[in-house]
């Protein structure tokens, strides 16, 4: 499930000439010019006010429109493990959240087979109440039924290793143990379309390789999984694609090697506060980038 | 060209075309119309239940009393009315057995308190969970009316006590299951606003500041330490106070427990238009914004 389909063997009808519509196999993932542009409400940067009433502050919030994500098309495959690159803020939490349903896009639309499941470990669940009524609430609320979520009990108990801690209240944790707890009652469903967050890399040695062995498993059995990541050498050891995301544009769209040397290449540039000749790096690669265009039948 | 080697692409290629099925596809995070969205909260039913239940027992442990407060709470209430309006004021001349009068408005009004208030707070107060799992978001509007419903069943089971307890003690009769009618009419008006305003709240969180003035108008103006008595002859306003839902609960509740009565027709009438307008209207409008939830604003 690892290696990439051949693309021959993937299009139903070959295409003659460029331009031409191709028909995907097995897509699970469609994401069709999808945008996202938030407004914020903000005060201007500078107060050169000093005995200005509190009312004239009021009026001067305005509104500023960010755009996060400008409209991009991507077509996800059934056993493809797609990477995401991009440095802080290039828009792939964005990306992230509008494939998950969480964010709705503000263009464009996104569709999946099946709901798509995100790992991150960004908070903890309900603080008040304690471990095991944690685990349950996550459970029911990822729609198990309570006899499903007593057989899935031993092996969340098992992969977060807070045995012994679990009657205690979630606020009691300290952040590495709640994020541990909310790892493993995320990752207790089979997912058909997984998305993993960077942050899961948290947390000590031991439970780092106990993770990683649990993310193994979900890929072999997910149909499409992406993974964000800062970390080069697991998205090249785990992704059979890889995507590149800059300032909310598509940059690259390809094979792990080819776009983490393009980027490494780019990032290293910018560290040079050469940024001249990064954004001139960037642009060239998104100039050959071919628009993917999506058409229904 | 397909998407999966679109950077190997030779450069000057236009655009790659992909033709896809739209059948098995759907909208990420779309929201399923009403009656599957009812459907779909049917099946949530151990998460709504299990949730109400965890938050009962975890709400009060940062306190030393604990969950008698559930009971300290109305009592010292109602002392302090029953100083102010009944002994200062003198507002309970008149009315027979203003004690169990006061105690029943009091315990009765602040159930619905609690219950609008924490309804409200359903979205904003749940973002972690929001965010974490995808589940009709209602159910956590219900689980926090449930919630409320349990933990303020000591406080009925006090009113009913100190209703037999204090002289002129009243006699128990079989009026008095038709309680439970009168509060499940009380819990579903409290659904529907907790409804509506969870979704006003989730998107203007200024809405609490006039929720928490809203309450406190409405306990003044439902008769909790006076009689409507004192309105007869004002048309408009004894109108006002007879389409008044809240003093609608209260003076069924007092009939049946104080008066040896059943309820006004008219007030039973009165109450169960109020709840389900509320619960089809705050239904409706919750239900709309569904898509929205898991934006912070």
């Amino acid at each position: 499930m690892s290696e990439t389909p051949d693309t021959t063997t993937a299009q139903e009808t070959a295409a003659t000439s460029a331009g031409a519509p191709v028909i995907l196999r097995d897509p699970l993932v469609v994401i069709d010019r999808a945008g996202l542009t938030y407004t914020v409400r903000t005060r201007p940067p500078s107060d050169e006010s000093t005995g200005m009433r509190w009312t004239g502050r009021v009026q001067r919030m305005r509104t500023t429109s960010v755009e996060a994500l400008k409209p991009l098309s991507l077509v996800v495959r059934q056993g493809e493990s797609v990477g995401i690159v991009g440095t802080n803020g290039s828009g792939k939490s964005s990306l992230m959240n509008l494939i998950t349903g969480r964010l709705r896009p503000t263009t464009g639309i996104i569709h999946a087979t099946s709901t798509p499941i995100m790992l991150g470990v960004n908070a903890a669940l309900v603080r008040t109440v304690s471990g095991d009524d944690n685990i349950t609430l996550g459970c029911l609320a990822m729609g198990m039924t309570p006899a499903q979520v007593e057989a899935k009990r031993p092996s969340i108990v098992e992969l977060c290793g807070l045995k012994g801690k679990l009657h205690l209240p979630l606020k009691s944790y300290s952040s590495g143990m709640a994020s541990r707890l909310q790892f493993a009652i995320a990752t207790s469903i089979d997912p058909e379309i997984l998305i993993i967050d960077e942050a899961l890399n948290t947390g000590d040695a031991q439970f780092r390789s106990r993770t990683q062995a649990r993310i193994d498993e979900l890929r072999q059995q997910a149909g499409c999984v992406f993974l964000v990541s800062h970390s080069l050498g697991t998205i090249k050891n785990m992704c059979t694609r890889v995507i590149w995301i800059e300032q909310g544009e598509l940059i690259m769209d390809g094979e792990p090697d080819t776009v983490t040397a393009h980027y490494r290449k780019y990032t290293k540039l910018k560290s040079e506060k050469n940024y001249k000749k990064a954004a001139a790096h960037r642009r060239s690669l998104q100039a050959s980038l071919a628009p993917l265009t999506i058409a229904w039948r | 060209m397909s998407v999966q080697d679109s950077d190997s692409a030779p450069a000057g290629t236009d655009s790659d075309v992909v033709l896809i099925d739209k059948r098995p596809f759907v909208r990420v995070g779309a929201r399923p119309n009403i009656f599957r969205y009812i459907g779909q909260m049917w099946s949530y039913r151990h998460f709504i239940l299990f949730d109400a239940r965890a938050r009962v027992a975890g709400s009060a442990a940062n306190d030393a009393l604990g969950r008698l407060w559930m009971l300290l709470n109305p009592i010292l209430n109602g002392a302090t009315y029953f100083l102010v309006f009944g002994v200062l004021l003198g507002t309970g001349r008149g009315i027979e057995n203003f004690l169990g009068y006061l105690i029943i408005g009091v315990f009765m009004f602040r159930y619905t308190t609690s219950s609008v208030t924490a309804g409200s707070k359903a979205i904003v107060g749940n973002r972690p969970v929001i965010r974490a799992f995808s589940f009709p978001r209602a159910t956590l509007a219900v689980a926090t009316n449930v919630r409320e419903l349990i933990s303020n069943i000591p406080t009925f089971l006090m009113m009913f006590v100190l209703v037999l307890a204090i002289p002129p003690s009243e006699p128990i009769t079989w009026a008095w299951l038709l309680f439970v009618p009168a509060l499940a009419l009380n819990f579903i008006m409290n659904l529907g606003l907790g409804l509506f305003l969870a979704r006003l709240v989730a998107r203007w969180n200024d809405v609490t500041h006039l929720i928490a003035f809203g309450t406190r108008a409405w306990l003044y103006l439902s008769c909790v330490f006076f009689s409507a008595d004192r309105f007869a002859g004002n048309e408009p306003l004894t109108a006002l106070m007879n389409a008044n839902p809240m003093f609608c609960v209260l003076d069924i509740v007092r009939d049946i427990l104080l008066y040896g009565g059943m309820g006004d027709p008219a007030r039973w009438l009165v109450l169960g238009a109020w709840a389900l307008g509320a619960l089809v209207i705050g239904g409706l409008v919750f239900w709309q914004a569904e898509e929205s939830y898991g934006r912070e604003q």
